[in-house]
């Protein structure tokens, strides 16, 4: 516990982490102002006692629209992620289970074909196919998130099932199934934690994008990324309009990152060995 | 972000360095540096959006007028930018006192581009093709009321008419009115030929389309050479090729808020002028909920047009309460008719049945008055009940889905065609709407023999629209061109979806 607080990047992290979820959380049941009612009389607004950021240029409260963006940044985050890490987690053990066979060389072959692929351009793709939305949003972002951990998984598991404990429970008619779920997915699941938390922030710039282009998040459910797309040609007029979703997204990304990073330390045993 | 616009201009400077440097060396080389988009006889467009096709007789889009009319095409009569009817391809023209037979006297010295000369067969061609059962004209009434075209001699051309007609020169004024030749119709969609002061010179699709001065047109020689067309469909996008140079105007740009930034550029030149768009709140009235009167009653009511007006193209639009506009000496301002009143609209919706609203889909194409203005109806909407779920669509999704397949419930889109009125007369047009009475009354305008029948004709079906509540009617978009200072001859309104190069100099 103290050596996570002495810990810079996981400090960091974890309080703006935390300070997003928490926004995210305050605005299922408070914002300042009803983020989807417009008042364009008083658009373009730059921050002020009524406005806190400010308004947008349908006079619509920034600040409130930004907290309700958090908490769809972390739903997609949240979903998306669990859909990779669900499927990866899988797909990886049952190439490791199957190590070294067709099955296997399948599995990772086509997982390797969808790897080769930028997540936004991937993500465009499968978005155009199914019609642009948060659901289709998250749903690409997720898929392509499989890959991810399923490498992961598998390498990790595969190193896993050498160890002697494993061999001793196999021995014991311990099955195969129960040798995964047992033995094996408990200690790969530190690795598979600091990773979700770096694809947590890979997702939510993905559907920033997408929404930027307008492919994710529709309207009138608010979104940075749609924010940001909005602002542009209002910047020369208001440019508090695009510095702030900008920076939420900014954020966001940084904080899931720095968490991250933090977990990987403090988790991965060899590093504590060495600290130690 | 003024920083990449600096480095433009910058670079431009060292650009026109080595081009008057290599002018000095080999003068009339024509090269294709930004600088020589400043060369007095050629000149970059830009347009909102592309074409499908270059045939205005086969397709409805807009772009495709504003891409051929009086550029490639001509007809035998056509617009001037004040929207009057002037002579084209015919020099003059009689009619007898009935009205049903027509006489126009042809140019003797049009030719085509492709050197085959204009002659009275030509015209035949034209509209007896626009007539045939497999015609892909999408202004059929324009042809409908001829009987017979007849060709005295090579320079005249005589059109019995089955029955009198008051707009029948206009609709020949029309883009889809003009005349190709029979030995290139075929092609027309991707290398017209026409008569006109410029020829098809290259189309690369997605990014530009070159026209070539045509140096045996009838009229003289335009100043401009060459006109450079280009497509730019994002409103930021427009801005920035205006700030950095790479346009030397927009025709109509989409961002509407950006005006005052583009007017305090002293390089510049903004002018605000009008269109002939009517902008709407589509509904489609043969899908219930909305085929009943009270439901689009309400809805027109929960919608304030001066805040979509002011929300959407920052208050640069004219507030209509028919679908009829303003230019035209007939307008009949009804925008009191349906006050904005959302709790009468709530009222009205629970004597419909509906006293918990419904659910209804608001499909939306690109431009920016339809996606902001769809955002702002949506919000409006949902204070009396209603959710309007936004989609948004590309061009061609929606003209597929929205324009030919009716799927849809409510869409905002502009109508740029001028005296499109008739389109409530048709059945089959993606509004559903059906009503005797405006049906006699466009025909009482249409057989109407003094102006004042033709404006009380109009005036009676502009009515019947706003109170069978068609559509709920919003604006007329503005027109907002930009250009760099120097360049004369823009047309400031659009009369029809036009932009005329021969009336373009370098000042």
């Amino acid at each position: 516990m103290m050596r996570a607080l002495r810990h810079p990047s996981f400090l960091v992290g974890a309080v703006l982490s935390a300070l997003i979820v928490a926004l995210a959380l305050v605005s299922l049941v408070w914002t300042p102002a009803d983020p989807g009612r417009m008042n364009i009389l008083a658009r373009l607004r730059p921050p002020s006692a009524e406005f806190w950021l400010g308004t947008d240029q349908f006079g619509r409260d920034i600040a409130s629209m930004l907290m309700v963006g958090a908490r769809n940044a972390l739903t997609v985050g949240l979903v998306a992620v669990g859909i990779g890490l669900v499927l990866g987690l899988a797909l990886g053990l049952l190439a490791a289970r199957a190590d070294g066979t067709i099955l296997d060389a399948a599995i990772m072959r086509l997982l390797d074909f969808v790897f080769a692929f930028p997540i936004v351009l991937s993500a465009i793709l499968i978005v155009t196919l199914l019609g642009p939305g948060l659901v289709e949003a998250v749903v690409a972002i997720g898929l392509f998130n499989v890959p991810v951990f399923a490498r992961l998984a598998r390498g990790a598991a595969l190193q896993v099932m050498r160890r002697d404990y494993i061999r001793a429970a196999r021995l014991a008619g311990a099955g195969p199934a129960r040798i995964l779920l047992r033995h094996v997915v408990p200690n790969i699941a530190g690795l598979m934690i600091v990773q979700a938390s770096v694809q947590f922030a890979v997702a939510i710039l993905a559907e920033a994008s997408l929404s930027y282009l307008g492919l994710g998040t529709q309207p009138p459910a608010p979104s940075w990324g749609r924010m940001l797309s909005d602002a542009q040609t209002f910047m020369a007029r208001q440019p508090f309009l695009a510095i702030f979703p900008g920076a939420a997204i900014a954020l966001a990304v940084l904080a899931f990152n720095l968490l991250g990073d933090g977990l990987r330390d403090l988790l991965d045993p060899r590093l504590r060995e060495r600290g130690a | 972000m003024r920083d990449p616009v600096r480095h433009t201009v910058f670079q431009w400077g060292l650009f026109r360095g080595a081009f008057l440097a290599i002018l000095g060396v080999a003068a009339g080389i024509s090269a294709s540096s930004p600088a020589a988009a400043q060369a007095r006889d050629r000149l970059t467009l830009c347009q909102t959006l592309e074409p499908p096709i270059l045939d205005p007789t086969a397709g409805a889009a807009a772009a495709i007028r504003e891409v051929t009319y009086d550029n490639i095409f001509e007809g035998l009569v056509a617009f001037d930018r004040d929207g009057r009817i002037v002579p084209r391809l015919a020099e003059r023209h009689e009619v007898s006192a009935d009205g049903l037979t027509w006489r126009f006297f042809l140019r003797r010295d049009a030719r085509f581009h492709d050197g085959a000369p204009f002659t009275a067969a030509d015209v035949k061609f034209s509209f007896e093709r626009a007539l045939a059962p497999d015609s892909k004209n999408t202004q059929k009434w324009i042809f409908e009321p001829i009987a017979a075209i007849a060709t005295p001699a090579p320079d005249r051309v005589e059109i019995t008419l089955k029955r009198y007609t008051a707009d029948f020169l206009e609709g020949l004024a029309w883009g889809d009115a003009v005349i190709l030749s029979e030995a290139s119709a075929a092609r027309a969609a991707t290398e017209p030929v026409g008569t006109g002061p410029y020829r098809f010179g290259r189309w690369m699709r997605g990014d530009r389309l070159v026209l070539e001065r045509n140096p045996a047109w009838w009229g003289g020689t335009p100043p401009i050479r060459e006109a450079i067309l280009r497509f730019i469909s994002d409103p930021q996008a427009q801005v920035a090729a205006l700030l950095a140079g790479d346009c030397d105007a927009h025709t109509n740009i989409g961002a509407q808020e950006a005006v005052a930034q583009l007017r305090a550029d002293p390089r510049l030149v903004v002018a605000i002028g009008r269109t002939e768009g009517e902008t709407i709140v589509a509904m489609n009235n043969a899908r219930p909920p909305l085929d009943d009167l009270r439901v689009r009653r309400a809805i027109a009511m929960a919608i304030d047009r001066n805040l979509v007006n002011e929300g959407a193209i920052s208050g640069f639009g004219t507030p209509i309460g028919s679908h009829f506009s303003p230019n035209h000496p007939a307008y009949l301002d009804l925008t009191k008719e349906t006050p904005f009143d959302p709790r009468a609209a709530k009222a009205l919706l629970a004597e419909a049945g509906h006293p918990n609203g419904f659910t209804l889909a608001l499909r939306l194409p690109p431009p920016a008055y339809a996606r902001r203005g769809g955002e702002i109806v949506a919000a409006m909407l949902k204070e009396i009940g209603i959710t309007a779920r936004i989609e948004p669509m590309e061009w061609p999704q929606w003209l597929e889905r929205v324009f030919r397949n009716k799927d849809y419930d409510l869409t905002i889109v502009a109508h740029v065609e001028p005296m499109d009125l008739n389109i409530y007369a048709r059945e089959d047009y993606y509004f559903g709407y059906s009503s005797p009475a405006v049906k006699t009354a466009l025909a009482a305008a249409k057989s109407a023999r003094s102006e004042a029948e033709r404006k009380a004709a109009f005036e009676a079906a502009q009515r019947q629209i706003a109170k069978d509540q068609v559509n709920v009617f919003l604006f007329m978009l503005p027109k907002i061109t930009v250009a760099r200072k120097g360049l004369e001859g823009l047309w400031p309104h659009s009369p029809i979806p036009a932009a005329p190069i021969r009336d373009l100099r370098w000042n």
